[in-house]
């Protein structure tokens, strides 16, 4: 048992310590200018990429602002699409599997808005489908991957966050995608409670 | 109705080196910033009246575009194609030929809208694009490209203009204490003295063969800037700005005038690291950076100046760096 958790621990600590800085680093100033503006978040992914999405929402809209919540009137507006079980299902029974993210994303897209897209091996169809929305929209696109660094959603991103893993590494990708997520909010955290605590 | 909003920019090192006669020959390269200070340009169609209006600092309205006094409007109609039956109108934060690249924001705006107009969204590079096509290509104005890109873009840049004419647009990866750390040590002054680039710049440009070796130089400063910025040695950007501030006055005889070094010099006298004129020089903004505890007496040496030159238009600017670039803010155009 001690080395199943030593070995794990081991692949988690190595994807962490090989997180793509620059990427991480650039995407944190895509997400400081949707916040400046007003321009939206949409975030989205299959299975557990879904729950991390979700998590994104909390952190974002709420987390950050947490220590300092009457003085932050103007916050992230973070949403995971589609919004709710009846558009999913609406989606996928009346369009395809394929369009469940597209389709409602279509719908929202507009100048100043970010995608982040979220995929273990980069190449679920629907999520690729939903990428090229973005592309058509001219919104840039943070792609959160793991596996191959050859997959779909890690070439057409405009934003490449990719955790380098043999393939079928689910745990250790989603563990890590949740750890970008975290940093990040760690990241406006901090920076919301220092313009609050200075006063800025 | 279409609402495009562009910011202006303050840029530090490596300016007149995004001019074709140098980065065809030499790489050129600039490191700028987008500010909290915007122009818009707003579209509206108007089916029912069958005329073209712009609407500025005056308002025009004519039968056609070719008839337009506004050279830019009118190019940009022309070229895309459009004809009666729209109104453009411009509006911005601060005065024009501030220094702080505000026609070239118009410019990407305006591009930016008349393509949506036509139904055409376009990314940064080629808003950007766009915009310089319509300046340099269809107007024929001697000026470089780092202003359209630094508003389709927005945020902390080294730009870099390449001799096959491609364009990298570097983000510096700044974290937001040293971008805060940035933004408290700058302090901008618009001198009240306004200018058009194009005059400083064309003097500029016929002396490039002259300038090459010092235009290389600024290019390669940029590297040093960038680094020290990462650093967060404040002290020393303002060093530099000096260094660089003295290399571009050797570039045109009508780069600084004795207002300007009365301002220039009252800020170092009062304890600023260095800084440097904004834009093409011979008017526009003063832009310093300043320990805390000088600010105040530069503020007030600053202030002197301008009174004994009669220059009531001088003001101090608050600015903040911005990471969003030129965008379409509100669409409700039927061809969206």
């Amino acid at each position: 048992m001690r080395d199943f958790i030593v070995e794990f621990s081991k692949k988690f600590t190595t994807a962490i310590e090989e997180l793509p800085r620059e990427e991480i680093a650039k995407a944190l100033n895509v997400l400081q200018g949707a916040y400046e503006n007003d321009g939206r978040v949409y975030v989205f992914g299959n299975g557990g990429s879904w729950g991390i999405a979700g998590h994104w929402v909390t952190d974002f809209n709420k987390t950050i602002f947490s220590n300092h919540l009457e003085k932050h009137k103007h916050r992230f507006v973070v949403s995971r699409i589609p919004a709710s079980e009846e558009e999913l299902t609406a989606w996928a029974n009346d369009v395809g599997y394929d369009m469940v993210f597209a389709g409602p994303l279509d719908n929202v897209l507009e100048d100043g808005d970010v995608v982040i897209a979220i995929s273990s091996s980069g190449n679920s169809t629907n999520i690729i489908k939903a990428v090229e929305v973005a592309k058509k929209h001219k919104v840039p696109v943070i792609g959160l991957s793991g596996f191959d660094a050859s997959n779909k959603l890690n070439q057409l991103a405009d934003i490449k966050i990719h955790v380098p893993t043999p393939k079928g590494e689910y745990e250790v990708v989603e563990s890590t995608h949740d750890t970008v997520m975290h940093l990040m909010t760690k990241y406006f955290k901090s920076y919301f409670d220092h313009l609050a605590e200075t006063d800025k | 109705m279409i609402v495009v909003r562009a910011p202006l920019r303050i840029s530090f090192v490596g300016g007149g080196t995004d001019i074709g006669d140098f980065y065809r020959r030499h790489p050129g390269r600039v490191i700028s910033t987008a500010i909290d200070k915007y122009v818009y340009v707003v579209i509206n169609r108007t089916p029912l009246i069958p005329k073209v209006s712009a609407r500025y600092s005056v308002s025009e309205t004519v039968n056609k575009p070719d008839e337009l006094q506004h050279t830019r409007i009118k190019a940009a109609l022309l070229d895309l194609g459009i004809g009666r039956g729209i109104e453009i109108g411009s509006f911005a934060s601060l005065p024009a030929k501030t220094g702080l690249g505000s026609s070239s924001s118009f410019s990407v705006a305006l591009m930016k809208g008349l393509h949506a107009f036509n139904g055409r969204k376009l990314d940064k590079g080629e808003a950007a694009e766009e915009a310089s096509r319509l300046e340099i290509e269809l107007l024929g104005e001697p000026i470089g490209k780092q202003d359209q890109y630094a508003s389709a873009f927005g945020g902390f840049n080294v730009i870099q203009f390449n001799p096959n004419e491609s364009v990298d647009v570097n983000p510096v990866l700044l974290d937001y204490k040293k971008r805060l750390g940035l933004e408290n040590s700058i302090l901008l002054f618009f001198t009240g003295i306004t200018r058009a680039a194009s005059s400083v710049l064309t003097e500029q440009k016929s002396n490039i063969d002259k300038k090459m070796d010092t235009l290389k130089q600024m290019a390669e400063s940029v590297h040093e800037f960038e680094k020290k910025l990462l650093a967060g040695d404040f002290k020393g950007l303002g060093e530099m700005l000096h260094q660089a501030w003295l290399r571009k006055k050797s570039l045109a005889s009508n780069v600084s005038n004795s207002a300007i070094d009365d301002f220039y010099g009252a800020g170092m006298d009062s304890g600023a690291w260095g800084g440097k004129i904004l834009g093409a020089g011979g008017g526009g903004c003063v832009m310093l950076l300043v320990p805390e505890e000088k600010k105040p007496a530069v503020r007030e040496a600053m202030k002197k100046v301008a009174i004994s030159r009669n220059l009531e238009e001088f003001r101090e600017i608050p600015v903040k760096f911005v990471q969003s670039g030129a965008e379409i803010v509100f669409n409700g155009d039927e061809n969206r």
